[in-house]
């Protein structure tokens, strides 16, 4: 797939920036998404170059500015809705909880 | 399946490796020159468009893995040998880049033909 994920050879991105004592995690909730790799990964099944194609489907300008984890929650997303485990609405449903303070 | 305790060492530690136990034969050998192919899918590929249709040289021999282009849509593993291979900077940027840089990638043998 001929996507935006395949920056190799672009110009105008700038350099790439090294990051001193780098922590595994920048946020809590990436070592909680690393985690779901696993769990995801051995229940519903799917291989890792379903997981790498799942990402290249992101839309192409949210793909630029959104996270490498957050890349990893869209793949689950799609690994889980494809087979069922989870639907788009209750997906909604949930990040509409936690918008408004839910639990 | 569910995830047990005892599955997580070999996962983390393969990152969920593809490498097939499989005997196939390769198609190229360390040394070799090869010329990636044209290929375009609108499905998944793990070949970097850059390399299109570009000259390298097969510096090394992984073994045998999972294809995917084929494992990533439930088409089977259809197991293949992947390689490193060596791009100079040249072939790949022109005639403006550095004359001594070079790159390696893996490729698969699906993505490449003899020369």
């Amino acid at each position: 797939m001929n996507g935006i994920h395949d920056l190799g050879g672009m110009h105008g991105l700038g350099p790439v920036l090294r990051e001193d004592n780098e922590p595994a995690f920048h946020e809590p909730w990436e070592g909680r998404a690393f985690a779901l790799f696993a769990s995801t990964f051995v229940f519903a099944g799917y291989t890792v170059d379903e997981f790498r194609h799942a990402i290249e489907k992101i839309a192409p300008a949210h793909y630029l500015e959104s996270s490498y984890y957050e890349h990893w929650m869209f793949a689950f997303e799609e690994a889980l809705m494809k087979r069922g485990f989870v639907t788009r609405e209750e997906l909604d449903a949930r990040i509409a909880q936690l918008k408004n303070g839910g639990h | 399946m569910l995830l047990t305790p005892e599955i997580v060492p070999g996962l983390l530690a393969t990152g969920a490796s593809a490498r097939v136990a499989a005997d196939v034969a390769p198609r190229f050998q360390v040394g070799d020159l090869i010329r990636v192919r044209n290929h375009n899918p609108a499905t998944h590929t793990r070949l970097p468009g850059y390399l299109r249709g570009k000259l390298g040289t097969v510096e090394r021999d992984y073994g045998v893995f999972a294809f995917p282009d084929t494992h990533a849509h439930g088409l089977g593993e259809k197991p293949q040998h992947c390689y490193s291979v060596r791009f100079t900077a040249r072939e790949l940027w022109g005639a403006t880049a550095p004359e001594r840089d070079t790159l390696r990638v893996d490729v698969f043998d699906d993505y490449a033909d003899p020369v």
